[in-house]
């Protein structure tokens, strides 16, 4: 692809507990753009964005991030990268200590030394993009799941970072708060033009925010291109999965044996 | 690791084995967590001073139970004028460090276990990670240097607790001369000894003993409920063998 | 923020709380003086009998400590304890016509050396002696040779046996230290009542070093402190002709039953220094200069 990749995965393989997750995916994440990655669950999505950050290493191939080899950096290099990348996880993972504004402000206390005033007004300023600037006091033990996701969202985007990866970022919103959503993302990537990459399962919600669409199954690629016309691009993966079948290509059940044998009736296929 | 069908000496060997490197990791982590150092100021505050409604409270009963046992054996010698005396060098030098010990690992150990262990299950250590703070200067070093810290602290009000509590029935109740008791006391108990050897370079090395075990404990936790159980578990349990492990080879170095 | 604040208060009143916990340990219950640290020089002392004195036990001018014992012998060929002391390089201005005397601090308590300052004007030297000296024997002497202790020295230069009568040993067991001036020299090899005798016949094990005894000497069964073990304590006698292997003693004193006695002295327990001023040795000596 063409040169303003900021990520660069090129025969990335992985396997966890004998399972391949990944086998040799290559795949690109175009600058300035907002990337959509779908697939089924269990595929591998939050793992392969474990592995841009680093927080996981392939068995083979290798996962460029601004053109530097993210598993072969130092921990101090890898920190330095991540304080320029904003990482929503798929559970939020608030801090439980802190209350609303303080898991917010956290990134800011532990990497700059800006005053007190201006962090309140940069901390009230996501919590407000977010809409739970009155939230801001509460614990996160207080919060409902789809608020807690929101916060996790301002702490994500609270440094204006480069790259922000969105773990399933549309989870557990109600239409208004989805729609706020998706309009901060592309208001971001728009205004500031920080490139997302995000995880989701909504087509509706990746047709209005992404640029592009990679589909990921059975560790590769099996389709990708413009979010609007991918899911009719007569492929048997796409009709398959935007069409909601359990047969075909895609598989639905996670690996195991035959089911007949499985509950004990002779005669089985194994 | 150990896998799950090893025997429990293999299993406890690579127990202690992770854990002095675990101990390494921190030491080595230290420097740069004292750029967190209002988080161990925060965890001085949760270990240390959370603590002191129990270690006071029992540094009075042992004081007063010693002095109650000491006052009726030493009166058969007609001996009771050194109750004082006794009382102070035996909680200075076992009770007092062993006991706080074992309280704070009972306390403050189990806390900083199930602490660190929900963190470990709902992500938060890898979110730490993620935003560049690195949770082993950030989470698991403060709350070691807190420990460590704040177990000699504690040992000490639990000592001025059990002197007082043997002066409470030795003096107030039994009657002995006021003056005999503390004189008695001064004229033995040995700065160098019995307070230098005995309360604080012992609880020094049980906050550090305590605080490695809880931290690691939590640290390496199973991301389940069940394992942030058996994890807690898992410090009381070796945090009192250490200690009282710990404690007679210390004693039978210093004595 | 406040709520930062408000633990960094709260932890700090916690330090402070436990430094003021080892304020009052250190200044209230025990002898900060006792462990006063630093150069050193060294004057020698010669005692009767250094009782219960031990290495280490505190040296004092008026009640306050100024250096600690740094050794105890026994002076070759004499009856006569040689101890060692070392006094700390502030104070270098003993008149060396001090006396040096061995107090007993409480009943139960350690032993001490005390000095008293004399008139004269030149100090004692680095490595000098102090000539006056007063023995640790009142205390025992007053409570019928209750104290000593100590246990028996490794026969390094080997031992000569020597056998004493007595009608009655109280606890003596073999193994019991046998003490001259205080100073161990020796064990109780043997105890045995022979057939047809009403006196038990303890035979003492001395170290070869100690041969000079005097024939005319007596072996004493004492007490060591009030719950402590027995020991044999030789008296030596004025005779030229010492014991050899094999000798027994002539006069022996049997173990006194110290129950009767110490009952009335230990009623009230008394504080530290009244032990030496009930003999009259010394008073008040805290107060002195
Ligand atoms: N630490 C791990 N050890 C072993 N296997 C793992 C581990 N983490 C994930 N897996 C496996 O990797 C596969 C991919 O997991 P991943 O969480 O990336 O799925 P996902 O695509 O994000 O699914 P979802 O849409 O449900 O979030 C799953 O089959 C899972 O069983
Ligand atoms: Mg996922």
């Amino acid at each position: 692809m063409t040169d303003d990749a900021i990520v660069r995965v090129r025969g990335l393989t992985t396997v966890l507990n004998g399972k391949t997750i990944f086998d040799s995916l290559d795949l690109d994440i175009p600058r300035g753009k907002v990337t959509a990655i779908m697939g089924p669950s269990g595929t591998g999505k939050t793992t392969l964005l474990k592995h841009i950050t680093g927080q996981m290493r392939g068995d083979a191939g290798s996962v460029e991030l601004d053109g530097l080899n993210v598993p072969e950096l130092s921990r101090e290099k890898l920190f330095e990268l991540r304080e320029r990348i904003g990482y929503l996880f798929q559970n939020s993972a608030l801090l439980t200590d802190f209350d609303v504004f303080e898991n917010v402000a956290f990134p800011l206390r532990q990497h700059t030394k800006l005053p007190e005033e201006l962090i309140r007004n940069i901390v009230l300023n996501k919590l407000q993009a977010v809409g739970l600037r009155g939230a801001a006091r509460l614990m996160p033990t207080e919060l409902s799941g789809g608020m807690a996701r929101r916060v996790a969202l301002a702490r994500a985007i609270v440094f204006d970072p480069a790259l922000i990866l969105y773990d399933e970022p549309f989870v557990g919103l109600d239409p208004i708060a989805l729609n706020q959503v998706l309009l901060l993302i592309r208001t971001l990537n728009e205004t500031l033009g920080i490139t997302s990459v995000l995880v989701a399962h909504e087509l509706a919600a990746v047709q209005k925010v992404a640029d592009h669409v990679y589909l990921i199954a059975n560790g590769k690629v099996v389709a990708q291109g413009d979010p609007a016309t991918l899911a009719n691009d007569g492929s048997p993966w796409t009709a398959q999965f935007f069409g909601g079948e359990a047969d075909g290509p895609v598989p639905f059940q996670y690996p195991a044996g035959d089911y007949a044998s499985a509950l004990g009736f002779p005669g089985g296929k194994a | 690791m150990s896998s799950r069908n090893d025997n429990v000496v293999v299993r406890s060997l690579a127990q202690i084995g992770a854990c002095g490197l675990f101990l390494l990791t921190i030491l080595a982590a230290i420097p740069r967590s004292f750029r967190h150092g209002r988080e161990t100021v925060r965890q001085i505050w949760f270990v240390g001073a959370m603590s002191l409604t129990i270690v006071m409270t029992c540094g009075l009963f042992v004081g007063m139970v010693l002095g109650l046992q000491l006052y009726d054996v030493l009166s058969i010698f007609g001996g009771t004028s050194a109750t004082g005396t006794v009382v102070a060098i035996a909680i200075y030098r076992e009770l007092g460090p062993v006991v706080t010990a074992l309280l704070f690992a009972g306390r403050a150990g189990t806390s900083v276990t199930a602490e660190i262990g929900l963190m470990r299950a709902t992500d938060q250590l890898d979110a730490m990670e993620m935003m560049a703070v690195d949770p082993i200067a950030y989470v698991a070093a403060p709350r070691f240097l807190a420990g460590v810290v704040a177990l000699p602290l504690l040992g000490l009000v639990f000592c001025a607790m059990g002197v007082f509590g043997g002066h409470l029935v030795g003096v107030t109740w039994l009657g002995i001369d006021n003056g005999t008791f503390w004189s008695n006391m001064t004229a033995t108990v040995d700065i160098h000894k019995d307070i230098v050897n005995g309360v604080l370079l012992k609880s020094f090395a049980f906050g550090i003993v305590v605080s490695l075990i809880a931290v690691f404990q939590g640290y390496t936790t199973p991301p389940t409920s069940e394992g942030v159980a058996y994890a807690t578990t898992r410090t009381v349990v070796a945090s009192s063998i250490a200690i009282l492990a710990l404690d007679f080879v210390l004693t039978s170095f210093l004595i | 923020m406040t709520q930062r604040r408000s633990y960094a208060v709260g932890t700090g009143l916690f330090i402070v709380l436990g430094f003021a916990a080892l304020a009052y340990l250190a200044t209230q219950t025990t002898s900060v003086a006792n462990t006063s640290r630093g150069d050193t020089y060294t004057i020698d002392t010669r005692f009767a009998n250094v009782g219960q004195l031990k290495v280490r036990a505190p040296v004092k001018v008026a009640g306050v400590r100024v250096g600690s014992v740094q050794a105890i012998d026994l002076v070759p060929g004499k009856e006569e304890a040689k101890v060692t002391l070392a006094i700390d390089e502030s104070h270098k201005d003993i008149p060396e016509d001090s006396v040096a005397t061995i107090y007993t601090s409480g009943l139960l308590g350690d032993q001490y050396v005390g000095i008293q300052f004399g008139q004269s004007k030149t100090p004692v030297k680095e490595g000098g002696e102090i000539g006056l000296t007063r023995p640790a024997q009142q205390l025992e002497e007053m409570l019928g040779k209750f104290f000593g202790g100590g246990s028996a020295p490794d026969r390094l230069g080997g031992t000569f046996h020597v056998t004493g009568s007595f009608t009655n040993i109280g606890g003596l067991q073999p193994g019991a230290a046998v003490k001259m001036a205080g100073v161990p020299i020796g064990s109780v090899e043997s105890v045995v009542v022979k057939p047809g005798a009403v006196e038990a016949t303890v035979t003492l094990a001395i170290d070869k070093r100690y041969s000079q005894i005097p024939d005319d000497s007596s072996a004493a069964v004492f007490t060591s402190g009030l719950i402590g073990s027995q020991y044999v304590a030789i008296q030596p006698g004025g005779s030229p002709e010492y014991l050899a292997d094999g000798d027994s003693f002539v006069l022996t004193q049997s173990a006194l039953q110290l129950e009767d006695l110490i009952g009335k002295f230990l009623v009230n327990g008394s504080p530290s220094e009244n032990k030496p001023g009930a003999q009259g040795a010394a008073t008040d000596n805290a107060g002195k200069k």
